[in-house]
C-alpha cells in the first residue's frame, strides 16, 4: 500500500521504466523518513548522474543533484556545515562504485553522520545496458559482448573490512523491509551505507524480481551486527541463498562531534569591529 | 645599503631556516627584504637555495649579482661562486677554492663550530651569526628570535644557539673584513621600525581568513600547500574546517557542497591537479554556487617541474570544463594585493554567483616580500542570500542580471541544485527552450562582473611599456628603475583582473608606447588574450619558460634587446 508523504512531490513526471525497482526505493524512502519523523526542509538528498540519481528530484526536499560519481565528498561537506541536517547520498552501483569508489573508501575512514543509498541494479541503466562494478563475471553487453571478464566488487565487504559505521543490505521488491532497514540506517550517528538489490527490467535479464525473491533472507537475531568478523563471513554469501539487513554497527565518533567545538570558535568578520580585531590579531604575526 | 645574498645547501639541510631566521632578523630591525625559495622535487639532498635581497628602500625583486654567499655545503660553492660580485664574500664551506676578481674567502665551518657546541643543529645559528656580523648588523634581535624560537626546547638550547650566533659573528669579525666599505655601507638613518614580512601562500591564507571562509578543502600539492598549512595552523584558533581530501575532485566537490550549505569555501591546488577539478569547476557553473579556486602555477604539462614556477595557466584557466559560463580570474601581484584579492574574490565570486580562480604561481606562493604596513582595503560583504520570501522559490528565476535569489537549506524553503539542465525551481529539464533562457542567464552575468573589474595597474613611460600580470608586477618595476638609471623611460602596465577583462580597455591601452608584453609562459597567453579583446597586435614577447623567476639584471638586458 502507498502511504501518503510530506515528501511526495506532485507533478512531476518521472523519467524511470515502468516496474523499475527505483519506485520501491522512492516510496520506502519517503515512508521512513516520515515515520522518523523528519519535515523535506531538515533533509538535503545529494546524488550523482544516472538513473538512480535522479530520485531526490522525485522527493520533496533539498537537493543537490551533483556530478557523476561525486555526491559523498558534496553529502560530506553539506554535513559538517550544517551538522542539524540529515543528509543523504543516493546514486546507483556506476556512481558510487565506479566513478565515486575512491570517495566512498575515504568516507569510511571521515565517518560523517551521513546515510549513502546506492541503487545496485548490476548493471548500466542510463548509458543502455553496460556492465557495472557489481556486474557479474560473464555478464554479456554490447560494451562486453565476450562477457564481463571482471569479478564483482563486493561493497559489504569492503565497507565492513574498513569498520564502515552501519553496513546493510536491503531488497527494493520488499518495501516494508526495505523502509526498516532505511529507518536504522538513517537513525544511525555516522557513516552508513545501505546497498539496495534493484531489479533492472530493461537490462538485466538475470537479476529479476522472481530471481531475488527466490533468493533473499534477512538475517536473524542469531546475527551479530557488532560482530566485524561474523559481519564480514556473512557478506561473502551471495548465490543460492542472499542475506539481507544490517550487517554490521560499529558506532564511532563521527566528523562532525570531532570538530563539533570549531562552530563556536568562529569569529563574524562581516561586523566591522570583530574583522579588526582579527585583522590585527593576524597581522601582528607577520612582524 | 642593497645586498643581495644567496644560502646554498642540500635539502634538509638547514637552507630554510638560516635564510627565514635572516629574513625576519633583518626586517624586524627595519630593513627591507625581499626572499626568493629555489628547492627540487624532494626531501633532502639536492641542491637548493635561497637568494635573499636586503635593503634600506623598498624592494620588489631580486638580483643575479651576489653580495654574499653562503655555502652550506661545497656544491654551493661549485654552482655558484661565479654569481659573486667584486668586492663580495664568500661564506662557509669553500673547499681550498681560490677567490679571484678580489672576492674574500671566509672559511667556515658551521658544523664544526655547532659540534663544539655540542649538536650539529647549532650550525643554522653559527651561520646566521656570521651573515649578521658581515652585513654589519647587531645580535640583539637575533637572540630574540633565538629565545621565542627554541623557548619551547628549553633554556639549554636556547643558550647554545645563543651562543653559536655569538661563535659565527666573533669569527667574521676576526677575519678582519668587517671593517672593509661594502659593508660599512648601513646608514643609521635607518628607522628602527619593524617591517612586515609575509610570503605569498601566507597571504592568501590570510585572505580567506578575513573574508570569512570557514572550508577549505584541498589536496597537497606543490606550490599551493602553503595555503593548506596556514589554514590548518589556524583552523583551531578560528573555527575553520580544513580538510585534506583524498584527491583534487573530491576537494572541489567539498567546497562546493560547502558552499551550497551556506558558508564560504576554497579550494586550492596546482595545475595538475586544477585539471582534475575543471569538471567540479563546471559543476559550481552550473549549479551557480560561489567557490574561490587557487591554482598556484608551476611548469608543465603533466608532473613538470613540481617546484619551479610559471604563468602557463592562463589561458587554460580562461576555458576550463566544458561548454560557456562565466567566472572570474585574478592574479595578484603580489603578498599585499592577494591579501586582499582573496577577499574581493569571494565577495564578487557570490554577488554572482561564479566560480572565482585566483592564479598565484610557485615565485609569489614561496617569495618573501616585506612592507611597512599590511594594510586591508577589502571587507568581506554579508553573503546575499536574497529571497523576498514570496512562493514559490525559485532558485534559479530567470533575472534581468542573470542573478537568481539564493538560500541555503535548511530554512523554510526548499534549496534544489542540479548539475544537469534545470528550470527555475532547480529541476532537471529537457525542455530546450527553458534551456537557451538558462544559458542567457548565466552567460547575462559576464557583462556586470566585466563592470567589476579593474584597469590595469600603471606607471607611465615614453620609450617602452612592459605589460604583465600576476607576480610579475616587483620585478617589472624594479626593471623600470634600473632603465631609468641608464637614461630610459619605461612604463609598466600591469593586470591582477584577468578575466572578464575591464571596460574600455581596448581605448585605455591606446596611448602607451611600444609595448612590450613580459610573461613566464612560452607564447605569451595575456598577449594574446590582449589580441583578442582588443584586436590590437602585442608582437613584442619576453617569455621566461624555464621554471626560473625573472631576476631584475636578465631582464634589463632583454628588455634592452626588444626596445
Amino acid at each position: 500500500m502507498t502511504v501518503a508523504t510530506p515528501f511526495d512531490a506532485h507533478g512531476v513526471e518521472i523519467a524511470w521504466c515502468p516496474g523499475c525497482g527505483n519506485f520501491g526505493i522512492l516510496q520506502a524512502l519517503k515512508e521512513a523518513l516520515n515515520e522518523l519523523g523528519y519535515r523535506p526542509q531538515d533533509v538535503v538528498v545529494v546524488s550523482g548522474i544516472g538513473q538512480a540519481a535522479k530520485a531526490p528530484h522525485y522527493l520533496r526536499v533539498n537537493v543537490f543533484n551533483g556530478l557523476h560519481g561525486r555526491s559523498i565528498p558534496v553529502a560530506f561537506a553539506i554535513k559538517t556545515v550544517r551538522p542539524e541536517l540529515l543528509v543523504i547520498a543516493e546514486s546507483g552501483d556506476g556512481c558510487m562504485y565506479g566513478e565515486g569508489g575512491n570517495h566512498l573508501l575515504h568516507a569510511i575512514r571521515r565517518n560523517p553522520d551521513i546515510t549513502v543509498l546506492v541503487h545496485n541494479n548490476q548493471v548500466y541503466g542510463l548509458t543502455k545496458g553496460q556492465a557495472s562494478p557489481t556486474s557479474g563475471e560473464g555478464f554479456r553487453s554490447k560494451a562486453q559482448p565476450w562477457g564481463n571478464l571482471s569479478r564483482p566488487l563486493n561493497p559489504l565487504s569492503l565497507a565492513i573490512s574498513q569498520g564502515a559505521g552501519l553496513v546493510a543490505r536491503a531488497f527494493a521488491g520488499d518495501k516494508e523491509g526495505l523502509k526498516e532497514i532505511l529507518k536504522e540506517a538513517l537513525s544511525f550517528r555516522g557513516f552508513a551505507l545501505v546497498d539496495i538489490l534493484q531489479p533492472c527490467v530493461t537490462f538485466n535479464p538475470v537479476n529479476t524480481y522472481a530471481w531475488y525473491r527466490e533468493r533473499v533472507y534477512y538475517l536473524g537475531k542469531d546475527h551479530n551486527p557488532e560482530d566485524q568478523v561474523a559481519a564480514f563471513q556473512k557478506s561473502l554469501e551471495w548465490g543460492d541463498r542472499i542475506p539481507l539487513g544490517v550487517f554490521y554497527r560499529n558506532p564511532q565518533p563521527t566528523y562532525e562531534m570531532k570538530v563539533e567545538g570549531r562552530a563556536k570558535k568562529r569569529r563574524n568578520l562581516f561586523e566591522e569591529g570583530e574583522f579588526q580585531r582579527v585583522l590585527q590579531e593576524e597581522v601582528a604575526r607577520f612582524l | 645599503m642593497d645586498v643581495t645574498l644567496k644560502v646554498g645547501g642540500a635539502a634538509g639541510q638547514g637552507v630554510q631556516t638560516v635564510s627565514e631566521a635572516l629574513s625576519l632578523i633583518l626586517a624586524r630591525h627595519g630593513y627591507y627584504v625581499f626572499s626568493i625559495e629555489d628547492y627540487q622535487s624532494r626531501i633532502r639532498g639536492g641542491h637548493t637555495f635561497t637568494l635573499i635581497r636586503t635593503a634600506e628602500q623598498w624592494i620588489s625583486g631580486g638580483k643575479r649579482a651576489l653580495d654574499i654567499l653562503v655555502c652550506l655545503n661545497e656544491e654551493t660553492y661549485l654552482l655558484h661562486r661565479g654569481e659573486v660580485k667584486e668586492g663580495g664574500v664568500i661564506l662557509g664551506k669553500v673547499g681550498n677554492g681560490d677567490s679571484g676578481k678580489g672576492v674574500h674567502l671566509l672559511p667556515l665551518d658551521f658544523e664544526g663550530v655547532a659540534l663544539r657546541l655540542g649538536n650539529r643543529v647549532f650550525a643554522n645559528m653559527v651561520a646566521t651569526g656570521a651573515l649578521l656580523a658581515i652585513l654589519g648588523v647587531g645580535l640583539e634581535k637575533a637572540q630574540e628570535y633565538v629565545r621565542e624560537t627554541f623557548a619551547q626546547k628549553g633554556s639549554e638550547i636556547v643558550a647554545r644557539n645563543e651562543e653559536a650566533l655569538e661563535e659565527g659573528a666573533r669569527f667574521v669579525e676576526a677575519s678582519g673584513l668587517f671593517s672593509s666599505p661594502f659593508l660599512k655601507k648601513r646608514s643609521d638613518s635607518l628607522k628602527a621600525s619593524q617591517r612586515y614580512l609575509i610570503s605569498g601562500n601566507e597571504a592568501l591564507g590570510l585572505g580567506a581568513l578575513l573574508a570569512g571562509c570557514t572550508f577549505y578543502s584541498a589536496y597537497p600539492m606543490t606550490p599551493s600547500t602553503g595555503i593548506l598549512n596556514f589554514l590548518a595552523s589556524r583552523a583551531e584558533a578560528y573555527g575553520l574546517i580544513v580538510e585534506q581530501a583524498e584527491d583534487e575532485i573530491a576537494a572541489i566537490n567539498m567546497a562546493i557542497g560547502a558552499s551550497y550549505a551556506g558558508t564560504r569555501a576554497m579550494t586550492g591546488t596546482s595545475g595538475g591537479g586544477f585539471c582534475l577539478m575543471c569538471e567540479g569547476l563546471g559543476l559550481a557553473a552550473m549549479t551557480e554556487t560561489p567557490i574561490v579556486v587557487i591554482d598556484a602555477q608551476r611548469p608543465g604539462p603533466s608532473t613538470g617541474l613540481p617546484t619551479r614556477t610559471a604563468q602557463g595557466d592562463l589561458l587554460f584557466v580562461l576555458h576550463a570544463s566544458h561548454d560557456e559560463f562565466p567566472r572570474f580570474v585574478f592574479a595578484p601581484r603580489d603578498p599585499q594585493e592577494a591579501l586582499n584579492m582573496v577577499i574581493r574574490a569571494f565577495n564578487l565570486a557570490e554577488k554572482y554567483q561564479v566560480p572565482a580562480i585566483i592564479l598565484s604561481d610557485q615565485y609569489l606562493a614561496d617569495t618573501k616580500w616585506s612592507y611597512d604596513q599590511l594594510s586591508c582595503e577589502e571587507r568581506p560583504v554579508r553573503p546575499l542570500f536574497s529571497w523576498d520570501g514570496v512562493p514559490p522559490y525559485q532558485r534559479y528565476a530567470l533575472t534581468p542580471d542573470g542573478v537568481s535569489p539564493r538560500l541555503s537549506p535548511g530554512g523554510e524553503a526548499l534549496v534544489i541544485a542540479d548539475s544537469d539542465e534545470h528550470d527555475e525551481y532547480g529541476h532537471l529539464t529537457e525542455d530546450l527552450v527553458l534551456r537557451k533562457a538558462m544559458q542567457e542567464k548565466r552567460m547575462r552575468k559576464l557583462e556586470f562582473m566585466r563592470k567589476e573589474m579593474r584597469l590595469p595597474f600603471v606607471l607611465e613611460g615614453k620609450d617602452a611599456t612592459l605589460i604583465g600580470w600576476g607576480s610579475t608586477w616587483g620585478v617589472l618595476l624594479e626593471v623600470r628603475k634600473a632603465l631609468a638609471q641608464k637614461g630610459k623611460s619605461i612604463g609598466v602596465v600591469h593586470f591582477s583582473d584577468l578575466y572578464p577583462l575591464p571596460e574600455g580597455l581596448r581605448d585605455f591601452l591606446q596611448r602607451f608606447p611600444n609595448p612590450i608584453v613580459v610573461e613566464q609562459n612560452f607564447s605569451g597567453q595575456l598577449a594574446m588574450l590582449l589580441e583578442r579583446e582588443t584586436l590590437f597586435p602585442f608582437p613584442k614577447r619576453i617569455c621566461r619558460y624555464d621554471g626560473l623567476p625573472f631576476l631584475v639584471e636578465e631582464l634589463v638586458e632583454q628588455v634592452e634587446e626588444v626596445l
